[in-house]
């Protein structure tokens, strides 16, 4: 795997991370390893992502404004970050997770041609 | 930059707490604490990497764009190493000259000079009506610093004739300073070791002191401090050593040692009217140079009416250091930084040109790129990139070049340069060639870049890439017609100055030049402790020196023509002493033996020279030259005349012969002030008070076929049988002294004519480039003309008109821009001689080059156009 291919992977999985962020957010604020558990938790296990990648993924966001972040109290009286989402951030979950949809939807019709397909 | 800390302040804690909640966890899952850490920990990944990930996402991001940008540049630069070759040679070649010859003139011209605050720094003069400037007397001097309150201190020194060192060593000649106290603390300096001489040893009778330089102190005591209270023997006299200069110390030329003014012959001190001495002094804080000269005015005038015969209508002047040590070669300097700046415009124009086509052939990918996006902001940031990367590199290779080049050019510069040491590639001219350098880069990128980013879109696309837009054209044909113009302007430069070397070289100077040598001698202090002795061992020095083989004529004289030594005196004739001796018509004195004729080869008019009956024990004669008698004696017989000459008057003298002037002062007709008439004093009738201090400073002038290598040696030898210590020194031949005499002309021929060559290369591949492009863009339209009906011969005689266009166009401007700088040059009273400034034979000549090399440089574009096949063209459409 060259280089290039390597930077590029990472890119995509930059994005989805992204997205499973956002999207583990819209319940309400939670911290690092809260965050992490929900994505494992809700995907059944099947995303095994490498908790560390979060720390990247979360500073990105804040940069980009999209989440924002806050000091606060754990459920067990521990001292933690807040991770929020932002209004801004509310908005691009929207417009990202109909993108992804429509990512979906494309692949699956390729992967699965629909009953249309010619006669040879 | 602060946000950034702040997320990042706290990023180990977080992890850290990260991986402690998953270890608890794992606990809680039923793991052993130290399985339950590993896991999480695997679970994590790498620590590191993570926190250096988090790092990254804060990088800045017009650095990562910047990063992009540079990487984006070189990889286009790789695609075209020869443009990017050409591009960066011709700007290393531009920013390289002007990088050395600023390296000059801040060396010389603009740095600080190394004293404590320079700026409070003056030289204080005498002046009389016939000169603004003259040296000044010691009794004046002293006056001066009782009575002056303007300043701090006051110095007086003088570049004595220099001292003879027998012991410790081998003897020496040594150049010498006679200073007064506190010479050193006036100019700012802290001597090495040692002291300087305190008022009491400044003054006759007072104990015999000498402040060695550094270079000797190193040589002769190794450096070490024990050399304090050791004596050295100078001129026969022991001397006690009690200080040592600072290294590196050059003010008004070097010394090697430094004695007290006060301790020096009583001749040079107690004459109100004798001036040898020059006079630095300090400022006090606060006070300005015209304070100080209103004050020194009204001193001197005190002084003038005190001393009616000796100070009548004498002033002072108060000059700013500086100024004195660089005033006289600043000009040509800045002169030659102007000219090195027109060439680095004409290299600005090739690279302009060269990057206007490429970005011209560039256009489709300017297009396709913003199609996606890049926005007009973005493109011109990448070729802003560009040109400032291409002006980089170019100004490092420039900065090697002016590295390199420095040594040939102080080697053409005048040997007598002021504080040519301080020449180097220092701090600010880093600073200036860096500077250069991204304002070139910054102006190439802006214009094509500004350009570009206009271009439409769809023409763009659809041309391919081929859009010959006449703009184009029009920018390029300017910035060569520009580039013509300013070659021709140094061409007629370098022209005007080669032919004023010319001009000297035919100037006969009044005397045979060639096969002639002089030189200095010291004769043993035993022999001259007495005028009488003196006189004798002097006489005996000749004879033994006539009497070498080889030499055909030999005498003394007090001043070698050319050399720059010889001084004014006052005079008047048959008895009638004017009033006011310091307004007095001058006359250049020669104090002479009566062989000096013959060897020099001046012609003898009239009358008689001098002969070994003229001595003290005879009546005083004197020999006028042509021009003093000419304007003194018209119509009449000068022989029948009498001459008194000086302040401490020699004479009435018979006058016994007239002979021909001679240009003892440079090749070129000397500035209005000098006088033209000259006299010859016979040295045997030189008065007994004058004799030691006179006869010390005399060289020797040698008429001998043979060479300095052969005869030199033999001189010395029959110098050394008459005292072993002896030392002969300052061997010229005329012939050398004459060329010196032209080094203030030379050097900047030398150094403009180095320029004219570089911007004719520069301008003519520019020509060349230019016309070579319009070719190719013109394919099309040739080809059609041939199909037409148009011969070989006509489209070579088009494109070579296209190009003679221009350079007549650029011949007709830079003849504007050549007229201008000749004007600039004869500003100058010594860089022009012999030739007006609208010369047209230079003029003429050098635009006959200029067109020729042109013409060569339009040649291969022009045939290259004959060659093209009619069908080629129109086919590819």
């Amino acid at each position: 795997m060259s280089t290039k291919d390597q930077k590029r992977r990472i890119e995509i999985l930059q994005g989805t991370l992204d997205l499973l962020i956002l999207r583990t957010l819209l319940l309400g604020p939670a911290h690092g390893h809260a965050i992490a558990r929900a994505i494992e938790f809700r995907s059944d296990d099947v995303l095994q992502v490498e908790q560390g990648s979060l720390y990247p993924a979360l500073h990105r966001l804040i940069r980009r404004g999209w989440i924002s972040v806050e000091a606060g109290v754990s459920e067990n009286n521990r001292r933690a970050k807040f991770y929020r989402l932002t209004p801004k951030g509310r908005r691009q979950l929207a417009v990202e997770t109909g993108n992804w949809d429509k990512l979906a939807g494309a692949i699956a019709r390729i992967l699965r041609p629909a009953e249309r397909e010619p006669q040879s | 930059m602060k946000r950034r800390r702040r997320m990042l302040e706290d990023l180990d804690e977080d992890i850290r707490e990260h991986i402690d909640r998953e270890t608890e966890d794992n606990i809680a899952r039923g793991m052993t604490p130290e399985d339950a850490r590993c896991a999480a920990l695997r679970k994590f990944g790498n620590v590191a990497r993570v926190k250096e990930e988090t790092r990254d996402v804060w990088v800045a991001a017009w650095l990562e764009r910047l990063r992009q940008d540079v990487v984006y540049t070189l990889r286009m630069l790789r695609k075209s190493p020869a443009f990017t070759a050409v591009v960066i040679l011709t700007l290393a070649l531009g920013i390289g000259a002007n990088t050395a010859i600023f390296s000059v003139v801040q060396g010389v011209v603009l740095s600080p000079l190394r004293y404590f605050q320079p700026d409070r720094l003056v030289m204080v003069y005498q002046s009389n009506p016939r000169f603004p400037r003259v040296w000044i007397s010691y009794l004046n001097f002293q006056d001066w610093q009782r009575s002056a309150h303007s300043f701090e201190r006051m110095a007086a020194y003088t570049a004595g004739q220099g001292f003879d060192l027998t012991d410790p060593g081998t003897p020496e000649h040594l150049d010498a300073k006679q200073i007064s106290a506190g010479f050193f603390e006036t100019l700012g300096v802290k001597l090495a070791v040692g002291r300087e001489f305190a008022a009491e040893e400044d003054r006759q009778g007072g104990a015999p002191a000498v402040v060695i330089s550094n270079r000797l102190w190193k040589d002769r005591f190794n450096g070490s401090p024990d050399a304090l209270g050791r004596t050295m023997t100078l001129n026969g006299i022991a001397y006690s050593v009690i200080g040592v200069a600072p290294a590196g110390l050059s003010f008004d030329g070097d010394a090697d040692v430094y004695t007290p003014l006060g301790q020096s012959d009583r001749q040079a001190l107690n004459y109100r009217a004798t001036h040898q001495l020059s006079c630095l002094a300090r400022l006090k804080p606060g006070v300005s140079i015209p304070q100080a000269q209103a004050e020194m005015d009204t001193i001197q005038k005190n002084l003038d009416e005190l001393y009616p015969v000796d100070d009548r209508e004498l002033g002072a002047v108060v000059l700013p250091l500086k100024q004195e040590i660089v005033g006289d070669v600043s000009g040509v300097l800045l002169l030659l930084l102007g000219a090195v700046g027109l060439v680095l415009l004409i290299a600005c124009g090739n690279v302009a040109n060269l990057l206007m086509a490429r970005s011209a052939a560039r256009s489709r990918e300017f297009a396709v790129r913003s199609a996606l996006g890049a926005g007009r902001s973005r493109v011109v940031r990448q070729l802003l990139t560009e040109s400032v990367l291409l002006a980089l590199v170019g100004g490092g290779l420039g900065l090697l070049i002016a590295g390199i080049g420095i040594k040939p050019v102080m080697a053409v510069l005048p040997e007598g340069l002021p504080r040519s040491q301080e020449v180097a590639l220092s701090l600010p001219v880093l600073i200036f060639a860096f500077g250069v350098t991204v304002a070139v880069g910054i102006l190439f990128g802006l214009a094509p870049a500004l350009k570009h980013s206009k271009s439409d879109l769809q023409i763009a696309l659809k041309e391919g890439g081929r859009t010959s837009s006449g703009g184009r054209q029009r920018v390029q044909s300017t910035l060569v017609v520009m580039q013509m113009a300013l070659t021709l302007t140094l061409l007629v430069g370098a022209g005007l100055l080669l032919r004023t070397i010319h001009r000297l070289g035919q100037v006969n100077p009044g005397f045979e030049t060639r096969n002639l040598i002089s030189f200095r001698v010291g004769v043993s202090h035993s022999l001259t402790q007495t005028p009488a002795s003196t006189r004798v061992a002097y006489e005996r020095l000749i004879e033994h020196i006539r009497a070498v083989p080889g030499v055909q004529a030999a005498d003394y004289t007090d001043a070698v023509p050319l050399s720059g030594e010889g001084g004014f005196m006052p005079f008047w004739i048959d008895g009638q002493k004017p009033a006011s001796l310091q307004a007095a018509p001058r006359l250049q004195g020669f104090l002479t033996g009566p062989d000096y004729l013959r060897a020099m080869g001046i012609p003898l008019l009239r009358g008689r020279f001098f002969t070994a009956e003229d001595t003290t024990q005879r009546p005083c004669v004197v020999v006028v030259d042509d021009e003093l008698a000419r304007k003194y004696f018209p119509g009449d017989d000068p022989l029948r005349h009498t001459i008194s000459i000086g302040f401490a008057t020699f004479g009435p003298c018979a006058i016994v012969g007239v002979v021909g002037h001679i240009r003892a002062f440079g090749l070129a007709e000397p500035p209005a002030i000098v006088p033209l008439s000259q006299a010859y004093v016979a040295l045997a009738q030189d008065p007994d008070p004058w004799v030691q201090p006179n006869y010390a400073a005399f060289s020797v002038v040698v008429r001998t076929p043979l060479e300095p290598g052969i005869i030199m040696p033999a001189i010395q030898e029959a110098v050394g049988e008459i005292g072993k210590d002896q030392p002969v020194y300052r061997v010229e031949t005329m012939q050398r002294l004459v060329e010196d005499s032209m080094s203030t002309q030379r050097f900047p021929m030398v150094l403009l004519g180095a320029f004219a060559a570089l911007a004719l290369l520069l301008a003519s591949l520019g020509i060349y480039g230019v016309i070579a492009y319009s070719v190719a863009q013109r394919v099309r339209e040739i080809g059609i003309r041939m199909v037409l009906g148009a011969s070989r011969r006509d489209v070579f005689r088009m494109v070579l008109g296209q190009g003679m266009r221009l350079v007549l166009v650029g011949l007709a401007i830079g003849a504007a821009g050549a007229l201008l700088l000749a004007r600039v040059l004869s500003s100058f009273s010594h860089l022009l001689y012999g030739v007006g400034t609208g010369d047209p034979l230079t003029f003429i000549s050098v635009a006959a080059l200029l067109m020729g090399v042109a013409i060569l440089a339009c040649y291969i574009p022009a045939n290259r156009a004959t060659r093209v096949d009619p069908m080629v063209p129109l086919r590819c459409e």
